[in-house]
């Protein structure tokens, strides 16, 4: 969980340095934040990627992605957008281990396109939008790093 | 010197309390310490509300509308029958300043717990009590004091502009429209009209000249059947959104010893001009030279009585019931001895940083605060989802100290101790207030919610940092929590343990 991407009022937000937080109660979600002589009691509600964090009566509402997540949404958001080509880029590293579809193909939201394994966890990549399959960039047996692109599509 | 012109008064033993949330835990509070039964109803979304839990006998009364069932006549009193009730206290709004109902309590044989019918009926009416108030000598507003004709042009030459239109039958800010100058008068007044006529069916208007800045101050009057009136003192009110009332302190750091006289003198006439008894409330507007003009006179109990309380040590509710009963004041409410300041802040399910609005959901966490000089009246349980149909207060957070700079300490702690998760609520803004220089000393108007708060305050780097890393954490800890580390128990908690899994969490 490193490498968190934090995102409050639809700003990117880097996490305060030098702050401390404690527990008070987590079932409640109940915390003390300390830094120095300062403290306050806060709220932190949330689960996944959706947290509240009620500051002084302000509940303020975060998002808090990990990298993976982070890019998939963009992709999601991207594609909903624009509606034009999407590039479906590895947000892992791993092996190419399947390719279901070529290229040429119509394919749509959800369908899986090829699978990656990696942590010996099989994860399929799936594409974020209906549309045909204009490029297919990688091949079974391929090691990909992360962010390599895999599949276009228009 | 007056007449008891309601029922007889009989003992009381059993209250139905004709209302729900934190009022009606708080009349049945004074129920339980007098020695007396308390009897709740409910509406369907209401089943297990604290109100029936607290209550010692408990009747439904019909679905979740208020109209079918907090505010269906009918309904509550075969409800009071069915559950053997003698009498029924209707607590603040729904059916309280209702004088159908009060005649209708009164002809089923129950004591109601208020002023009589007669009273509500001439104080209901605002362009009534304007002119009954003005006819005893007390300062009013100036304006008209008959009602504005359709069509009429009125003669500003005395009321002069702006000019503040407002509804006879009003109340909630309902029907109230500013004029600022003869081009407005007429589409203000179309609107005033047609807003009035569907709040309240009636669409009677008159016109005020608008006092401000001004400050609203009212004055906390209780009278038996007996002729004895007392003034419990005055709570500024002047806080407010939309006309309606955020923050309530006694006493009011603007009225000085005369201006208190001149107020309760003015409140003791506006009462005098009918058969009052019970607990009402006679409201001013208060300008910066200290004059005072009447609004309008409640005659129900007020949301906001328990900081009079707080200074007077004197039990408002149980007083009602034992005026019901047919007691008499005591020189102890004749002549009270208000000790220290306090305040009253409403924590509202609204969004402050939304025009107020008020939002749905559920309170998934409640921490209340404690302690010393603090005084919480709600009615939350954890996971209670918030009705739509029903007013948004969720609390009334108090506190009484020796001083008012003491007291707005206590309020700030106070407020730093209390939690309420799954919604936004209003208290960011009561945060924000304490630290305000103009309430710090006093100096404010009911203009200072629209002028100096707006929307609130943008969020400033350091609390957006703060809840990044807040959330940051919190959903590191909710991973760690879920994941148990390989080959090892969950919560195993040793560093080793603890090691491993945050490892196992970077792959």
């Amino acid at each position: 969980m490193k490498d968190l991407s934090i995102v409050v009022e639809g700003q990117p937000t880097s996490e305060a340095a030098g702050w401390q937080l404690t527990w008070v109660e987590r079932r409640r979600g109940i915390v003390r934040l300390t830094e120095g002589s300062r403290s306050q009691l806060a709220l932190v509600e949330g689960s996944g990627s959706d947290w509240f964090v009620t500051l002084r009566g302000r509940r303020i509402p975060v998002t808090v992605q990990s990298w993976r997540e982070r890019v998939l949404a963009e992709a999601r958001l991207a594609a909903a957008e624009r509606g034009g080509p999407v590039e479906v880029r590895s947000t892992l590293p791993g092996l190419v281990v399947a390719v279901n579809v070529a290229e040429g193909a119509e394919v749509g939201e959800g369908e899986p396109l090829l699978t990656i394994e990696a942590m010996k966890m099989q994860n399929e990549v799936r594409a974020p939008r209906a549309g045909r399959v204009a490029q297919v960039a990688v091949s079974p047996g391929q090691t990909v790093a992360t962010g390599v692109l895999l599949v276009r599509l228009d | 010197m007056r007449k008891d012109s309601g029922q007889p008064a009989a003992p009381i033993r059993r209250v139905l309390v004709a209302n729900r949330g934190e009022i009606a835990v708080r009349i049945i509070r004074a129920c339980h310490e007098m020695g007396l039964q308390s009897v709740a109803i409910y509406s369907d979304s209401d089943v297990s509300a604290p109100h029936v839990a607290a209550a010692d006998d408990a009747v439904r009364i019909g679905p979740a509308a208020a109209s079918d069932s907090y505010l269906n006549m009918k309904a509550i009193l075969q409800a009071a029958h069915d559950a053997g009730a003698d009498a029924i206290h209707p607590g603040y709004g729904f059916l309280s300043e209702n004088a159908g109902f009060t005649r209708a309590v009164g002809d089923a044989g129950l004591t109601w717990i208020g002023p009589p019918a007669a009273t509500q009926e001439a104080l209901g009416n605002k362009l009534a009590a304007r002119q009954a108030a003005s006819s005893a000598g007390v300062p009013v507003v100036p304006g008209l004091l008959v009602a504005l004709a359709e069509d009429q042009v009125p003669d500003m030459t005395d009321i002069g502009y702006p000019a503040m239109l407002k509804a006879a039958a009003g109340g909630g800010g309902r029907g109230m429209r500013l004029v600022n100058g003869p081009a407005d008068l007429q589409a203000a007044t179309t609107a005033a009209r047609r807003e009035a006529i569907s709040a309240f069916g009636d669409g009677t208007l008159y016109l005020e000249r608008l006092v401000a800045p001004a400050r609203h101050v009212e004055v906390q009057l209780l009278g038996d059947r007996h002729g004895e009136l007392a003034c419990l003192g005055e709570r500024d009110c002047s806080v407010q959104r939309r006309h309606q009332k955020l923050v309530e302190e006694t006493p009011s750091p603007a009225v000085s010893p005369s201006i208190r006289q001149a107020l309760f003198d003015s409140a003791r006439r506006v009462a005098g001009t009918v058969d009052f008894y019970s607990a009402a409330t006679v409201e001013f507007l208060l300008d910066p030279d200290g004059n005072h003009y009447f609004l309008e006179m409640n005659t129900r109990l007020q949301v906001e009585h328990g900081v009079t309380e707080l200074v007077t040590g004197i039990d408002i509710v149980a007083w009602q019931i034992r005026i019901a009963a047919g007691e008499s004041l005591e020189r102890a409410v004749l002549e009270p001895e208000p000790s220290g300041h306090a305040i009253d802040v409403r924590v509202y399910a609204e969004d402050p940083y939304e025009g107020f609005r008020p939002v749905p959901g559920a309170v998934t966490t409640w921490r209340a605060p404690d302690g010393p000089g603090v005084r919480v009246d709600h009615a939350l349980v954890e996971g209670m989802p918030l009705s739509a149909d029903y007013d948004p207060l969720l609390a009334k957070l108090m506190v009484h100290a020796a001083n008012r700079p003491a007291a707005i300490g206590r309020l700030r702690r106070a407020l730093d101790e209390t939690l309420i998760g799954g919604v936004q609520t209003d208290l960011g803004f009561h945060r924000w207030l304490v630290e305000q220089p103009d309430f710090a000393s006093g100096n404010y108007h009911t203009g200072l919610v629209a002028e100096a708060w707006a929307d609130g305050p943008a969020l400033g780097p350091e609390a957006a940092s703060l809840a990044a890393f807040a959330a940051a954490e919190g959903r590191r800890a909710s991973v760690e929590q879920r994941t148990p580390a390989s080959g090892l128990p969950a919560g195993g908690d040793s560093e080793w343990s603890r090691t491993a899994r945050r490892e196992a969490l970077r792959q």
